[in-house]
Parts: C-alpha cells; structure tokens; sequence
C-alpha cells in the first residue's frame, strides 16, 4: 500500500471521514477478491495525484462488517465518495472501475 | 518515443498467456496489457474440475498465477492494472497509450480481451449493484454469512457458484428461465441434491427493489405468467457473458452476437490484428478452447513478424 493511501476501520469513521475537511474517498475491500487486488494499484495511483487535496481511505471488509452494512455495502470492491462527511456522486463497485472514471469523480468533487 | 514490442497480447486470460507463453519461448518480444491482475474469468472462478492435467480440482486463482508466472518466466512483460487510454489499430504498426502516459507499440496485436458477465438489463439493476446484487460469488460470497439469497441463472457459473455460496448462505435459491438446468450432469445433480438450494423453475426477474439496499425481487412465471415478490437479502447475477470488443469495434468483422469473425490462424480482416478466446466468433467457450486459440495466434504471429521484419 502506498504511503498516500492509509488504512482505517469502523472505530476511525467518524474522525477520519464523517469529520474530515478534505474530500474522502473510502474502498472497501476483501480477501480472494482479484477485482480488489486489481484496484490497488489504480487507487494507490489516484491517491499520488490528489495528494494533499483529497484523501483516500481503505477499510478491510471482514473485519468491520457493522460499517459495511450500516453503509449498505455488499460487494468488494467498492468505493464510495465523501465531501464534508455526506456520501456524494455514484458508488463503483465490481471489476472494472478505471483510473480515470475515479479521478473524474474526485475532480468533480474538489470542483463542486 | 513508444517502447517497441514485437507483439502486444491485450488481455491476460488463458487465450492471452497461453499466446504469451508461445510468443516469449519464440524470442518475440512481448508485452501484455490487463486492466485486472491477470487470470481473466478464471480467477474469479473457485475451483476448476476440467482443465486436463490437474486431477484434483484446482483453484481458478491459482490456474491464473500459474499460467502468468509460466509466460513471465520466458521473458513477457506483463503490464496489470493499466488502462489503455488511447489505441491505433489501423497502420502497420499498431499503438498504445497507456494510463494518459506511456507508450507502446508492435506491428502485430493479438486481442484476448474475452467476455465479461452479462447484466440481466432488469430495473434496478445498476442501482443495487454492490448493494445486493453481485456478479462474483468469490469477491463477494462472503458478505452473505448466514442470509438468504437467490442466484439468476442455470448455466454451469450459475449453479457451480450456487453450490460454492452455500459455504456462506443460509439459503441459495436459484432462479431459472427453464425447466432444467443447462449446467454439466455432475454439478447440476449436485445442486439439486444439496439441502441448502431450492430452484424456481421457468421464472425470469422482472425488477429489483427496495430503499437503499435490495430488499425485493420480481419475479415472473414464463408459462403461467404468474407474478410475484420475493424477499431477499443478495441476488447473484450469472446468465452469461457478452464480448469485450471496446478495441475492436468498428474495425474488424464481427458477427450479429458482437463476436470477432477470424481465419483459422486467429486472424482478422485488419492485417497484424489477430484475436484468440472468448472474444472470438465459436461455438464452445472454455478454458481448454481458450488455450488453443492463443497458441494458434502466437504462432500465426510469429510468421507475420518474421515477414514484417523482412520486409522493413
């Protein structure tokens, strides 16, 4: 994982997303999950570019099932996108999100 | 400057490391491009039972890994998670942008780019997708500890990976447009004899529904023309793929499915362009059929380059 991208679980939610100043954008991921592992580098990618502009979290699915459900999330991977602590703009999820369909979106988000 | 190839492989399935695997023991210098971590749709397939020389099942993972690290050990480049940004197909050598920085370029392609699922095209679909509704049992199989879900489908994706869901689910209820299953007699015996999986024959889906997350399915009756809601707390999605022709189309011949029409060297009508796998127009799709069109078209490419290189 690279240093742009830092790993959270439920307990942090509050602190690191619902209260940041910064736009967020959360993955949530799994184990035996290739699409996941395919979004990994892509994700590590986007979070070089926005560096210091916007933040991107990833939390282990397994590990907190409540946030995953209390978030309707049913599908790893899946990134959802935040702008002062509300979910913003559509959820990717499944095999093929593409580097450029999520730096569109986090543009869209520094913009609006 | 655009890095040169002698071939570049798009896609890193079977078809496409098996040409890899030809095309580097050749000498051809060969780069592959995946989107994905390579394995194509077998990596998200829990085991294999048919592929020969495993006699004991074998985990699609672990097929995908072999197969890459066999074509990476005779030198091919492959290239995971990149997004090709720009393409030219058209001239004698064909180009490459990729992730809006890089460059590639080699005089012959061999398109592997496959199939991925089809989508049922059934209201709510797109909305409860990853809220619900999942099209792979091992990425997501394991959200659904202790639940009842329903698996669309009759084929051998749909009742394989309803036999593996019931690791997790309470219940697996399968959905199927038929009165019989189309999957293999062995794992079609099995799903009907397991305890956790119900089937509702001749019944296609009509909506998904609910607030925020899939809470309701639609189903309809095909014979009796019955309607009816079912409670569900995750639906899997498997009734079969559709080609992956995003490069291609517009370029080549295709057939009405969307298929790419080749030679029976994997090539195309566009000269250096050649396709091998899911992608291609052909009757059977399996792993097995996968391997023979990428070491068909690795070596029809050998020949193109020899000839290219002679001729330049």
């Amino acid at each position: 994982m690279s240093e742009y991208v830092k790993e959270i679980t439920q307990g942090d939610f509050e602190a690191e997303v619902a209260k940041s100043t910064l736009p967020v954008v959360l993955d949530f991921f799994s184990t035996e999950c290739p699409p996941c592992e395919a979004l990994a580098p892509k994700f590590d990618a986007v979070a070089e570019q926005f560096a210091g502009k916007a933040r991107f979290l990833k939390i282990f699915r397994q590990g907190n099932k409540d946030l995953a459900s209390r978030l309707g999330v049913t599908g790893s991977p899946t990134l959802i996108f935040f702008k002062g602590g509300t979910e913003r703009g559509e959820r990717m999820s499944g095999d093929d999100i593409k580097r450029t369909a999520i730096k569109a979106q986090v543009e869209s988000l520094l913009g609006a | 400057m655009a890095e040169k190839f002698d071939v570049i492989i798009v896609g890193a399935g079977p078809a496409g490391l098996s040409a890899a695997i030809y095309a580097s023991r050749a000498r051809l210098r060969t780069l592959v491009l995946d989107e994905s971590v390579p394995g194509g749709q077998m990596k998200t397939t829990h085991k294999v039972s048919n592929y020969p020389g495993f006699p004991e099942d074998v985990k699609g993972t672990d097929l995908a890994k072999a197969f890459s690290t066999q074509a990476e050990r005779f030198g091919a480049k492959i290239r995971r998670a990149v997004e090709i940004t720009a393409h030219d197909l058209s001239g004698a050598l064909k180009t490459f942008e990729l992730d809006e920085e890089d460059h590639v370029e080699a005089p012959a392609v061999i398109i592997a780019t496959g199939a991925k699922p089809r989508e049922l095209g059934v209201p709510g679909e797109s909305k409860y997708r990853g809220r619900g509704i999942s099209y792979c049992a091992t990425c997501d199989g394991a959200y659904f500890d202790g639940k009842e879900i329903h698996v669309i489908g009759g084929g051998n994706s749909a009742v394989e990976e309803s036999l593996f869901l019931t690791q997790f689910a309470k219940k697996v209820t399968i959905i199927h447009q038929f009165d019989h299953f189309q999957a293999e007699p062995v794992s079609a015996a099995e799903a009907l004899a397991n305890p956790k999986i119900e089937v509702i024959w001749d019944s296609e889906p009509r909506a998904f529904l609910g607030e925020n997350q899939l809470d309701k399915l639609r189903i309809e009756n095909v014979k009796t023309k019955e309607v009816r809601e079912l409670s569900t707390d995750g639906v899997f999605v498997f009734v079969g793929y559709v080609p992956r022709t995003d490069l291609v189309k517009g370029v080549v011949k295709m057939n009405q499915w969307g298929y790419v029409e080749t030679g029976e060297d994997m090539s195309t009508d566009l000269p250096g362009v050649y396709v091998a796998g899911d992608i291609r127009s052909k009757r059977f799709r399996q792993i097995t059929t996968a391997v023979a069109d990428g070491t068909i078209a690795a070596l029809a490419v050998q020949k193109f380059v020899k000839d290219h290189k002679q001729a330049a």
